[in-house]
């Protein structure tokens, strides 16, 4: 299957002559040959490894540690614990959803360290060995003995904001805000009683959504290596800026005596910003042996270590009139952030529909269970498919085609939200044409007769483009040949290819001329860092600008002779005024629902999104097929589940969390709508996270239309089905 | 993982010999053939041998012969290999599809029939390490936990299913487990190869320490005899049987003279089905027929918490194997 086959663009933009075109990635033969050097390939000489110990329990004091067996084992090179390891790990927790900063710091009183005590999941770090080697590690973790004191425990948000909940931190189980206030926050507009007076009809319904884990292909790793009092850490990372500033914070050293290098990685998803436990426990394991360390995390690690979305139950009422026009909606978020608020904990939906009266309310709750934060579309596919779920809901209760409820409902250029540029209704139109909703879409929800029900649904998203501020550096030598140093590692979806391409095109010349250095602080200016789509955005105009003031300084200066070379720096900081910047997108799925067996399968699915340019077409259409695959896991596999009884987790890598394979991906039919809206280099926005955003609510309208029951908890799975079917 | 010693076994009678000798030293053994079970289970602390006896080095192993009474598979045979072997494809096509439908082409490039007949069960709580029957435990953690995947059939104290597609396929076949131990070799049908936790909550078949699966021989077939492998998965690919069911249909025309029905992924052990086969002796398999069949083949089932689905689908997955084998042209 070829990946430019059926990517469509609608172009209506002036041609460029690199940017627009598919070009492969800078990097895919390293990276398919096995040549590109990950974290995990690098080894320095009198290198160690390490090992963390992890709690079996989900909640308990640590009384003591003994480390005296391991530290006896020879080869074990250094031990750390919350002993002797006390550092505030300040990205692995936020105070009231607000990134942890110098001044956030001061305030919040409920920190996360590298090694915390009490532990409060099971996964949670107890200590560190750095050894020899890999089994001289392990077996040193081994030999650590821990008396713990076992506390009580709870995993589920509903039941931890129950007064006879144990408490996990002193000030109880709802995450305060960033003024340490412990309180549900609430976001209103009109009066949702007044709205729901005036509706025909009022409909609620219970929602519920599980972790997913992040399961990127490559679990967190760090090598670190002090020389003197300057540390160099070999960590994949989406942001090696925001890395380097973290791990410098963390540590309590100067930015400039840290070095972060990450020259490639395998993925990311959100799982990788700032910097993680990992990179702080094998700093200071270097610093106590006095040599390089090497931490790899299992595949389990992985799982039970870091983070995944956070869990939801969201209860839903919405008014509407007879003549399908809503009238209020109304929203309670209990959002399970396992025991650090590592994000806000939102859920992002009721900004699509155009309606006086809205009232959200949030209680992000701490739980025993491993910490939720961002995968992305952080707050987005959790939040989605509950509300477009109930609102393809309201659509038939009110026996309207859910296309046109849409059409109808969704938010409007209007005097209250003035957007850039607005091509939902186009995104909509054209995706609902090229997918022949009318033929696909039943009336009757339910009505195949065979055991094999087929059935359609569509999900619409509009979500933020922003832009703001990353540098790039660009030079030229008498060669002619230009180097522009930007500050990613890309992540997945190609930002060193889209800075060469930004880069060559800008400098009117061919991708030959151009050589692109990424991935290391000693050598890269500061890059926003690979999260919330927004690396083409922002450090794609930073490498505009700097490309812009080069060839302004060669008018003035001629190219430079012999060994001189020039250089252009740029830091813009753009900004939009009084506008919403968004992408826009619609995905059409068609299942087909094994009533005997409980399976569903996607048949067709068409996803036209609006992301202003399309820089590369090759890489944005992967972008919004792996989305689409990824969003397909969760809407009908991926769960994180626990034991009740031990707050242990049994679903702790790929097989047991049935993360999609390529046989499970669908074809993805991608057509872009392109438009240049003034913003971001040439016009470009976000892709990275729309294709995952709108999927689960395709799929669970599918499944309703198939079936003609609603499954209102995530993940739509045999059980359900059999069950929603019985 | 914790540091062993490998031991490259020369026959059968020496791969026995050498766990038993291992033993004898207070060591201890594991078999490894294709090694993807037992490597996760070594790197997860699950299970921390001292010596892995290497079944991969007994020569003429990893074949397909045939003789008067049938064919004989030696134990070290890749799935993938069985999968693609003509013979099997040819007179025991439900084999090659069970083969062929395991885990994922990396995994059946290098793991045998044996492993795959002997590998250990894939329930979370026991390759999570919870101290479980068959981590050497006293309870089964399913039982009041999380049972979405586990027995409706045969369960109690444990509630695993059997993890294989091949299993239930050599029992549909009727095929004999050869096996050698350090005392000689056994020849142990399929139907009392498997144990049920009743018998045994720690083990999953009558494989006694130091004992190796050798091979396993299956009945010539029969005239008009026909088969089938049917797996419903959890994804497309990579995840243990949901339910599945191996059906072998010995037909004289459209009258099936004999039926065996083995499912898989509902029990302790691969479930055969009597009742179900009697039905359909001597019977035209209709619809109305498999529909009446796949009741009777959920008789007796028992659902714990969470996987009351599965009896659904166990109807589900019957009545349409059935009916495909019977429409076989």
């Amino acid at each position: 299957m070829s990946q430019q086959n059926n990517a469509g663009v609608r172009s209506g933009v002036n041609q460029m002559k690199i940017i627009g075109q598919s070009t492969p990635r800078i990097d895919a033969a390293e990276r398919v040959s096995g040549r590109a050097t990950y974290t995990r390939d690098v080894y320095l000489d009198g290198m160690l490894f390490a090992h963390v110990l992890r709690s079996p329990h989900p909640h308990a004091r640590i009384k003591s540690i003994d480390t005296s067996k391991a530290r006896a084992l020879p080869g074990v090179k250094a031990i750390v614990t919350h002993e002797n390891c006390d550092y505030v790990w300040g990205a692995g927790s936020t105070a009231g959803g607000v990134q942890y900063s110098d001044d956030i710091k001061k305030i919040t009183t409920q920190k996360r360290k590298a090694f915390n005590n009490p532990v409060r999941y099971a996964g949670e770090p107890v200590a560190a060995v750095a050894a020899v080697d890999r089994h001289v590690a392990e077996e040193a973790a081994r030999l650590i003995t821990v008396d713990y004191e076992v506390l009580p425990f709870v995993l589920n948000q509903e039941d931890a904001l129950k007064p006879e909940a144990v408490k996990i931190w002193p000030e109880g189980n709802i995450s305060p805000d960033a003024r340490n206030q412990a309180q549900p926050t609430v976001q209103k507009r009109g009066n949702v009683e007044d709205g729901f007076k005036s509706a025909d009809h009022v409909l609620e319904a219970r929602y519920s959504t599980v972790m997913c884990h992040n399961a990127q292909m490559e679990p967190r790793s760090c090598v670190a290596h002090w020389e003197g009092d300057k540390l160099t850490v070999y960590t994949p990372t989406g942001g090696i800026a925001n890395c380097h500033h973290d791990i410098a914070r963390d540590l309590g050293i100067p930015d400039e005596k840290v070095r972060v290098i990450c020259h490639y990685m395998g993925g990311n998803f959100g799982n990788k910003n700032q910097n993680q436990d990992a990179d702080l426990i094998t700093a200071v394991l270097a610093r106590e042996a006095g040599a390089p360390v090497k931490l790899e995390f299992s595949r389990k690690d992985d799982f039970m270590g870091m983070h995944g979305r956070w869990p939801t139950v969201q209860y839903y009422k919405v008014g509407v009139k007879n003549d399908g026009t809503l009238t209020a909606i109304q929203l309670r978020t209990i959002s399970n952030m396992g025991p650090y608020r590592k994000n806000n904990g939102g859920v992002s939906g009721i900004e699509l529909y155009d309606v006086e009266h809205t009232e959200s309310t949030l209680f992000p709750t701490y739980t025993n269970r491993t910490t939720s934060a961002n995968f992305r579309g952080p707050s987005d596919p959790q939040g989605y498919y509950p509300i477009q779920s109930h609102m393809d809901d309201v659509a038939y209760a009110v026996k309207m085609d859910p296309v046109d409820f849409i059409l109808k409902n969704m938010t409007k250029p209007n005097a209250r939200t003035q957007f850039t540029n607005y091509t939902l209704d186009e995104c909509i139109k054209r995706g609902a044409e090229l997918f022949e909703w009318k033929k696909r879409w039943k009336p009757v929800p339910g009505s195949d007769k065979g055991p094999i029900k087929r059935g359609a649904g569509v999900a619409f998203m509009s979500f933020r483009a922003g832009v703001g501020s990353s540098s790039a550096v660009v030079t030229v030598d008498a060669k002619q040949q230009y180097t522009v140093y930007v500050g990613v590692t890309d992540v997945g979806p190609g930002a060193k290819t889209t800075m060469h391409m930004i880069g060559a095109d800008e400098l009117g010349v061919p991708l030959s001329q151009v050589k692109v250095v990424w991935g290391d602080t000693d050598t890269c200016p500061y890059s926003v860092g690979e999260s919330g789509s927004r690396t083409t955005t922002m450090t794609g105009e930073a490498v505009i600008a700097a490309v812009r003031d080069l060839k302004k300084q060669i008018a003035e200066k001629g190219m430079p002779t012999g060994t001189a070379i020039l250089k252009a720096s740029a830091t813009p900081n753009p900004r939009i005024q009084g506008k919403i910047r968004n992408c826009f997108g619609a995905n059409f799925a068609e299942v087909e629902v094994d009533t005997e067996l409980g399976s569903v399968k996607v048949v067709k699915f068409v996803a036209v999104h609006e992301s202003g340019r399309i820089m590369n077409p090759l890489t944005a259409t992967s972008q919004v097929k792996g989305g689409v695959a990824m969003g397909l896991g969760m809407a009908l596999h991926e769960n994180m589940i626990y034991d009740q009884r031990t707050g242990i987790p049994v679903v702790t890598g790929y097989y047991f969390d049935r993360v999609v394979t390529h046989m499970d991906a669908p074809d993805v039919e991608v057509e872009f709508i392109e438009a240049d809206d003034g913003y971001g280099p040439y016009g470009a926005k976000g892709i990275g996270e729309s294709g995952m955003i709108t999927t689960p609510a395709a799929i669970s309208n599918a499944v309703y239309n198939a079936i003609g029951r609603r499954i209102k908890d995530l993940p739509i799975t045999r059980d359900k089905i059999l069950g929603a079917l019985a | 993982m914790k540091t062993f010693a490998n031991a490259n076994a020369r026959t059968p009678q020496d791969a026995a010999r050498r766990s038993q000798q291992a033993r004898a030293a207070g060591q201890l053994p594991v078999f490894a053939g294709g090694g993807t079970d037992v490597l996760q289970l070594v790197k997860d602390r699950i299970v921390s041998p001292d010596v892995i006896v290497n079944l991969k080095t007994i020569p003429n192993l990893n074949q397909v012969t045939r003789s008067a009474a049938g064919v004989s598979i030696g134990g070290q045979i890749t799935l993938d290999a069985l999968s693609r072997n003509d013979i099997i494809r040819k007179d025991y096509p439900v084999l090659a599809e069970a083969a062929a439908s395991v885990a994922t082409p990396q995994i059946r490039n290098v793991s045998t029939i044996a492993g795959n007949v002997a590998q250990r069960p894939w329930c979370w709580y026991y390759r999570n390490a919870f101290p479980c029957f068959k981590n050497g435990g006293n309870q089964c953690f399913s039982f009041a936990g999380e049972n979405q995947f586990h027995a409706i059939f045969g369960g109690g104290p444990s509630y695993i299913v059997h993890p294989s597609d091949t299993a239930p396929a050599l029992m549909a076949l009727g095929a004999t487990f050869r096996i050698m131990g350090p005392t000689g070799e056994k020849r142990i049908p399929a139907a009392d190869f498997f144990v049920l936790p009743r018998q045994n909550a720690a083990a999953e078949n009558v494989l006694a320490n130091d004992d190796v699966l050798v091979s396993i021989d299956l009945p010539a077939v029969k005239a008009g005899s026909r088969g089938h492998y049917f797996k419903v998965m959890d994804r497309e690919t990579w995840t243990h049987a949901v339910v599945s069911a191996a059906v072998v249909l010995e037909m004289d025309g459209d009258v099936c003279r004999t039926a065996r029905v083995v499912l898989g992924g509902v029990a302790p052990i691969p479930w055969r089905l009597p009742d179900v086969e009697q039905m359909l002796a001597g019977q035209r398999i209709t619809d109305d027929l498999a529909a009446r069949a796949s009741e009777t083949a959920i008789t007796g089932a028992r659902a714990l918490s969470k996987n009351a689905y599965k009896i659904p689908m166990t109807k589900g997955v019957v009545r349409r194997t059935l009916l495909q084998v019977a429409q076989q042209a």
